[in-house]
């Protein structure tokens, strides 16, 4: 059972991570607009794919 | 074409909002080798640009079944966001790159994101066009060189949205910050938390009797003190400042049981051999439950901050200057009183002041709550912040920005918002004497055993720990945040949990009248025409007419002719001419069509007819409006219109009455009007014709005569008196600001609501008296026991968890409360 000396300070070091993982991402803003976001990945660049079948893919414009 | 656009059709309504399409409305359009049909010019135009931008993608996205709004006004005079001085209230400018955030108006889903974000997009110059779904914002940057911020609005327009720029620091900062640094330590609490259950299960499981009890002392120790310096820095300088004022607040025995908790453990971690057991888990537990009410707390907060910050947007940022070099746009803050300003029909008055030429009607239901407009001509006053209506109108500046009735306004929400007195909840009055009793417990227990030194320590903490507040400090949260949590569900938006406290000692209601009592809009109530005259005919020739208006009163006669299925939209309207104040008139399929005001007819040269005018004027003074209308020169008719009640204002009212609670009500209306709703409603005290600092003074005198006070409003100038009143109630539908400065909001416009509201006040604090006589049953167990130094960790272990579950568990019953409904 020794190995708990390294798994709990090794646990600890784990979830104080993740602390600055969530703290990273609300100083950056990724939990400004959950329902935007949400959507948008949905609905990007597939437009014309949608639209005409036959017209030339129009890759990426914008962003 | 793929099967979301033929489903898009399917329904027939407008292509693009998805609306019912008038009968005989004529707008359509060949898109994409079919014809679409419009339920108006602006969905038509809006469709056409999308489609001519190549983004007729949006429809496809558009959720099925969703009726979207038809697309707002957009705004006018954009031009004036070009000017560099104004620029730099809300624009960051690095040379020529710009960037700017928009409040848009008309986001309604995921497709509007893609639809704006790609629209922008392909105006040259735009580098990045992002919007925030959850705020309505848009953040923009461009370059100025190639492409101005005007044209970027007027974009936005074409494609069906309104943008204003703001600038969102000014706005929310300083608390937006203070509420990071609090999810911070909330994050910090809760990772120390599940580390530190889990060293507290393993030592709760037998981990104290074997070799790695130390290991396991001191890795708590390591995870509680930065949890107690970081996370629970709040609760001690809360405490501290609270001491110093000489009171003892819900922050102090917090602070008191988590030091104390933690020494103690400290004193048996360091404690060579064992005395008794360590309570880091207590500490870490209790910061992170407290934390999360003291954070959800500062987020109502924000709200209120932003109710200020969306009255200072109605205030006109630029006027038209009138010079003897001709007309010059300048911003407000540049001109003085005495210079003269030009205000173009429908937009809004800059400055207050004097009208010195023209003639038009001004909206200003920001001031009274009414939304019929108010004629102004020369002489008149007017307000800054207010909408002017269809004519023109040169205004003598009279005051500065700083001393406009709109400042007042929003001086008078800073004002209530600071002075108002914060609510003494339950458990702030019990807590001092719980915390005094508990320290004389404990002084007394180390006094009995204190021949013992370990054992009298032992004791004496046990006492405080035992007693702590974990289940005195949770029956208050718990149960706001389950009664908050069960109102959201049925409409009633809780935005300030100790305010549920309060609702249930209201002794005072204060309605607003228009739009909280009364739908607010005017409704044909009957028509009264001479005799052999056909009711019907004169409705068609009448909205026929008047459809051509934006007056309310035209509206309401317009839909009186939609409801009564009468047609109107064939007749041949000519010569349409509208006098603001006065009526209208216009040729209908060549006859000659008079509506207005008695006063109206007769300047048109018609001689009005006995009877009609007499059944007119017994009606008025039951404060009816009466449109007076005449068909080739001949009093034919009388179209009676009023405000109507609320369905559910009579049983509201009722059932308060009944309850013996007080009623005012009050309203920026005439005293006539105001006293006949009041007799429709059985009759309350009556304050008409107040301004919105008299709104606020009336409910602060109420409040001096020992009341306390609810108020129901909805509109702008209701908003100091939402924030004065002990309880602020604002409908749904009601302006942002009102709803901002509102404690609770009802999502629907149910009157109903309100008692449902109060009935979940009084469940709310029976349940929080219950919860606190159930911590007090524990403690008057578990404090003997302490006290006879008789309480083991294993007894510990299992009566703290129980004492928090009864509590959770009695507040999850407020829930049933709408069960029986």
């Amino acid at each position: 059972m020794e190995v708990i000396y390294s798994l709990i300070p090794g646990m600890m070091a784990f979830g104080l991570f993740f602390v600055g993982v969530l703290v990273w991402a609300v100083k950056h803003g990724q939990y400004e607009d959950m329902e935007g976001n949400a959507s948008r990945i949905l609905l990007d660049d597939d437009e014309d794919a949608l639209l005409h079948s036959d017209a030339p893919k129009n890759k990426k414009d914008g962003e | 074409m793929s099967e979301a656009v033929q489903s898009h059709l399917a329904h027939a309504g407008c292509f693009h909002c998805g609306q019912e399409i008038a009968p005989d409305a004529d707008f359509h359009s060949q898109l994409d080798s079919a014809q679409r049909d419009f339920c108006c010019f602006a969905c038509k135009s809006v469709c056409e640009a999308i489609y001519e931008s190549g983004l007729q993608g949006y429809y496809q996205r558009t959720p099925q079944g969703t009726l979207l709004a038809p697309p707002p006004t957009p705004p006018k005079d954009v031009e004036m966001y070009d000017m560099d001085e104004l620029q730099q209230d809300f624009v960051s400018c690095k040379g020529d790159a710009r960037e700017t955030h928009l409040l848009v108006e008309g986001i309604h889903c995921a497709a509007c994101v893609w639809l704006i974000e790609r629209g922008m997009m392909k105006v040259p110059g735009v580098s990045y066009a992002n919007v925030n779904l959850a705020a309505k914002r848009l953040h923009l940057k461009w370059d100025n060189q190639q492409v101005k911020l005007s044209a970027l609005i007027k974009k936005l327009a074409t494609i069906g949205y309104s943008g204003v720029p703001y600038d969102p620091e000014t706005a929310e900062g300083i608390v937006k910050k203070a509420n990071r640094s609090m999810l911070y330590r909330l994050f910090f609490a809760g990772f120390a938390m599940t580390n530190m259950n889990l060293i507290a299960i393993a030592l709760y499981g037998g981990a104290d009797m074997g070799k790695f009890r130390e290991f396991f002392e001191w890795m708590g120790w390591a995870l509680a003190t930065p949890t107690l310096l970081y996370s629970a820095y709040p609760f001690f300088k809360g405490a501290y400042s609270g001491l110093r004022n000489g009171r003892l607040t819900m922050d102090a025995p917090i602070a008191l049981g988590l030091s104390v908790t933690y020494l103690y453990s400290v004193h048996v971690t360091l404690s060579p051999e064992a005395v008794g057991d360590v309570y880091w888990d207590t500490v870490s537990n209790l910061t992170f439950i407290i934390l999360i009410g003291r954070y959800l707390e500062g987020l109502f907060r924000q709200q209120a901050v932003a109710a200020t910050h969306r009255l200072m947007e109605l205030q006109p940022r630029v006027a038209t200057l009138l010079t003897e070099a001709g007309e010059k746009m300048v911003a407000v803050r540049n001109i003085v009183v005495g210079d003269r300003v030009l205000v173009k029909p429908g937009s809004k008055i800059p400055m207050d002041g004097v009208v010195r030429e023209g003639h038009s009607s001004v909206d200003e239901s920001l001031l009274s709550g009414e939304s019929t407009p108010r004629t102004k001509s020369v002489g008149a006053t007017v307000t800054a912040g207010t909408l002017n209506g269809s004519g023109a109108l040169v205004v003598e500046v009279q005051a500065s920005v700083q001393d406009s009735t709109l400042s007042k306004i929003v001086r008078l929400v800073e004002e209530a918002q600071s002075s108002k007195a914060p609510i003494q909840r339950v458990s702030d009055r019990i807590v001092p004497w719980f915390v005094l009793v508990t320290l004389v417990c404990a002084a007394l227990t180390y006094f009995i055993w204190h021949d013992n030194f370990q054992l009298a320590l032992m004791a004496a903490t046990s006492v405080l720990i035992i007693t702590c507040p974990c289940a005195l400090g949770m029956a208050t949260p718990m149960s706001i945040a389950v009664a908050s949590g069960a109102g959201a569900k049925h409409g009633i938006l809780v935005k300030n949990g100790a305010v549920l406290e309060r609702l249930s000692k209201v002794t005072h209601f204060v309605f607003d009248k228009t739009g909280t009592l009364t739908v607010g809009k005017m409704k044909m109530e009957q028509m009264l025409v001479g005799a052999g005259q056909d009711q019907a005919a004169l409705l068609s020739l009448a909205a026929a007419v008047e459809r051509y208006s934006e007056h309310n009163v035209a509206h309401a006669v317009v839909n009186a002719a939609e409801e009564g299925k009468v047609a109107y939209r064939s007749q041949a309207v000519t010569g349409f001419h509208a006098t603001p104040g006065a009526g209208v008139e216009a040729e209908v399929n060549g006859v000659r069509v008079v509506l207005g005001t008695l006063d109206w007819l007769t300047r048109n040269g018609i001689q009005p007819e006995v009877a009609l005018r007499e059944k007119s004027a017994e009606l008025e003074r039951h404060a009816k409006t009466c449109i007076h209308m005449a068909i080739a020169g001949e009093h034919r008719g009388v179209i009676v219109l009023a405000d109507t009640l609320r369905a559910d204002a009579q049983a509201l009212v009722g059932a308060l009455r009944e309850a013996g609670i007080g009623m005012t009500l009050l309203s920026g209306d005439r005293q006539a009007v105001a006293e006949e709703i009041a007799r429709q409603l059985g009759g309350m005290e009556v304050i008409a014709e107040v301004l919105p600092q008299d709104k606020d003074r009336v409910i602060q005198s109420l409040q001096q005569q020992g009341k306390v006070v609810a108020m129901v409003g909805d509109g702008v100038n209701d908003a100091p008196a939402l924030i004065r009143a002990d309880v602020g109630i604002a409908l749904g539908s009601g302006t942002d600001v009102s709803v901002e400065s509102a404690d609770i909001v009802l999502m629907r416009n149910e009157l109903d609501k309100v008692r449902q509201a109060t009935l979940l006040s009084r469940r709310t604090l029976r349940t929080i008296k219950q919860n606190i006589g159930l911590s007090f049953v524990y403690n008057s167990i578990m404090v003997p026991l302490a006290m006879s130094a008789h309480v083991t960790p294993v007894v510990a272990a299992i009566t703290m968890p129980i004492s928090s579950l009864l509590v959770i568990g009695n507040a999850a019953r407020i829930r049933n409360m709408f069960r029986k409904d």
